[in-house]
């Protein structure tokens, strides 16, 4: 063996690979004595997601030595998502060229999925200084998306000291929503700099939607025209970062 | 009997060689490797420009081989090739710099009377050829014809402003000074058919970048791809076991532009052997008495010691879309359905590349 990682459900894989097949099809796993991590970009590289999962996230982790392992990243998916809440999940790397995934509740069931050729190319991180900070919960970053999403394909993000605004723009019309500082939903406002930025809605709600099932609370921190990078605080699983490149007007 | 509609596969053969290996013939001693538009991404490419362009006025033509022209008659193919090639190039974020020929060399004047010749026996050939309708005769023999006004010229340039492509005029040879900017650093590579270019010291010549994707095999009713090819200086060197001086040696042999004749029964292998085993060509027993005729110190020095281009002041600029609109589509005919769907690819990737992240690494 290899490399096992048990987890006591499967909800923390389930928004690992949803996050990442928002973005690419085969995606590259890096296992070490610590966690398991994943890096990568989608083919444009408009958009980056930076995923470490400590050890001590795992109900049991098993790893000696560094490896790394390719999936296709739907038939990762398809699998987990065979598991049920309440399901403890084992996902081992074996000499076997495969990956193992046991599920079991009142009975086990385990699945072989053939492993991928890993890329051996390493995704590096944006160099990047933040001066706003928004923390929303899940639920409401991803209805706030979705209600500009009606009128716009892109959200712009305006920061204030006691208040954080999104607009959106489209043919049809235009969408405005203000939130100020104590507001439910609104977790944290740190506002060093106002700052206004506007990203692709697109790429936002498809991994707000993914990830967000989890629950927990998303941190957007970015600053004028600068990338945006999307902090998903999910239980159990340590980082998961997602950046994206700001939208550019002609 | 009945008479023979197509000429000779001889003939033809002959003509197809004048056509695509104008120039020397250094194929069998190089050997490059193939590389995809997207790997020269953020690199800046020197152009033979005279060598693209009649590259697009003998390849762009319609089935009987004519050029293509606006309503008023002018001839256009030389304006398509440029559009819709660099068109391309600039969505693959390639920096373009268009090298221009300036005043040939006197020793090249022999070798441009040549081609004119070979033009005007083509030209013939291709009346004939229509006269008689032998279409695909006609086709291939039209590809010989072409030649570059000062008109088409000067059109060229204002496409390439338009487009944002800075040119340079080179005091001589176009690829003298292209081979010149690989040199100093200024172009990672340069582009031309022609593998001069490695004789002028070129430290990367790419192959095959104007052209489009894929060429008719000689006398075949089918096509090959044409892919993008990369020939390298240090690597010519090194596999030929030569020098600088020692290949241009090689290229006087076989025949360069400065002395088309190269030597009588000496083609590429045989020049390879013989400098080789000599060194150099006043080394060479059997063509000492042949080597008084020939200017060779002067060819020698065309390619090891080319006048260089002086000024630069190069500056990628920004696309010119309305212009470019106007000129193509309002004075010169062309498909503005066409035009504005190329000019859209281009649009839309510019504004991509500005919202990738790779603009914060680093």
């Amino acid at each position: 063996m290899v490399f096992l990682a048990k987890t006591k459900s499967p909800d923390e894989w389930k928004a690992v690979t949803s996050a990442i097949s928002t973005l690419v099809d085969e995606a590259t796993f890096e296992a070490t004595k610590e966690g398991v991590s994943f890096r990568g970009m989608d083919p444009s590289h408009v958009a980056l997601i930076d995923i470490h999962w400590p050890n001590s996230a795992f109900q049991t982790y098993d790893c000696d030595a560094t490896i790394k392992f390719g999936v296709r990243v739907d038939e990762f998916s398809k699998l987990v998502r065979r598991a049920d809440k309440k399901d403890a999940m084992e996902v081992t790397v074996g000499n076997d060229s495969m990956l193992h995934i046991k599920i079991s509740n009142s009975y086990r069931k385990e699945y072989k999925m053939r492993l991928i050729e890993g890329s051996s190319s390493s995704t590096p991180l944006p160099k990047l200084n933040f001066n706003s900070k928004v923390v929303l919960t899940a639920s409401a970053f991803d209805k706030i998306l979705s209600d500009v999403q009606v009128v716009s394909e892109y959200i712009s993000i305006e920061s204030k000291h006691k208040q954080v605004q999104f607009l959106g723009k489209g043919d049809s019309g235009e969408a405005d929503i203000i939130i100020e500082s104590g507001s439910e939903g609104l977790e944290e406002l740190d506002v060093q700099e106002e700052s206004k930025g506007t990203y692709s809605l697109d790429y936002l709600s498809k991994i707000t939607k993914a990830v967000s099932t989890a629950g927990g609370s998303v941190a957007a921190e970015y600053s004028t025209k600068m990338p945006l990078r999307l902090e998903f605080r999910v239980a159990n699983i340590g980082r998961i970062h997602f950046y994206l490149a700001p939208r550019v007007q002609d | 009997m009945g008479i023979c509609k197509e000429e000779s596969e001889e003939k033809v053969k002959s003509f197809y060689y004048l056509i695509y290996v104008m120039g020397l013939d250094l194929k069998l001693l190089v050997e490059p490797y193939p590389i995809t538009i997207s790997e020269l991404s953020n690199k800046i490419v020197a152009v033979d420009a005279y060598n693209a362009i009649y590259q697009f006025l003998a390849t762009i033509r319609g089935p009987t081989g004519e050029l293509l022209t606006s309503t008023d008659g002018d001839v256009t193919s030389h304006l398509s090739g440029l559009f819709y090639r660099n068109i391309n190039l600039l969505a693959d974020n390639i920096k373009l710099i268009y090298v221009f020929d300036g005043k040939p060399n006197p020793l090249k004047l022999k070798e441009i009377e040549r081609r004119r010749q070979i033009k005007q026996e083509a030209s013939e050939r291709y009346h004939e050829a229509i006269t008689e309708g032998r279409v695909e005769d006609a086709r291939k023999y039209s590809q010989a014809t072409s030649i570059l006004t000062d008109k088409m010229v000067e059109e060229s340039k204002k496409l390439l402003t338009l487009l944002g492509i800075p040119f340079v005029l080179s005091p001589s040879e176009g690829e003298a000074a292209a081979a010149y900017m690989t040199k100093q650093g200024t172009a990672f590579t340069c582009a031309s058919q022609d593998y001069d270019s490695i004789l002028f010291g070129a430290r990367k010549l790419t192959r095959n970048l104007t052209i489009s994707g894929k060429r008719k095999v000689p006398n075949k009713k089918a096509y090959m791809a044409v892919e993008p090819e990369i020939i390298e200086y240090e690597r010519v060197l090194n596999q030929t076991k030569l020098t600088h001086e020692q290949l241009v040696d090689v290229g006087i042999l076989i025949g360069t532009d400065f002395n088309p004749e190269g030597f009588v029964g000496i083609g590429p292998k045989t020049a390879l052997k013989l400098i080789r085993e000599y060194g150099k060509l006043e080394n060479i027993e059997k063509i000492k008495h042949l080597l008084s005729d020939i200017p060779y110190q002067e060819i020698r020095n065309i390619y090891l010691k080319p006048e260089t281009p002086k000024v630069y002041n190069i500056q990628f600029n920004e696309v010119n879309y309305n212009s470019i609109v106007n000129f193509l589509c309002t004075e010169k005919n062309f498909s503005a359905e066409r035009v504005n769907a190329a000019i859209e690819k281009l649009r839309r990737s510019i504004s991509h590349r500005n919202q990738s992240l790779e603009n914060w690494f680093s």
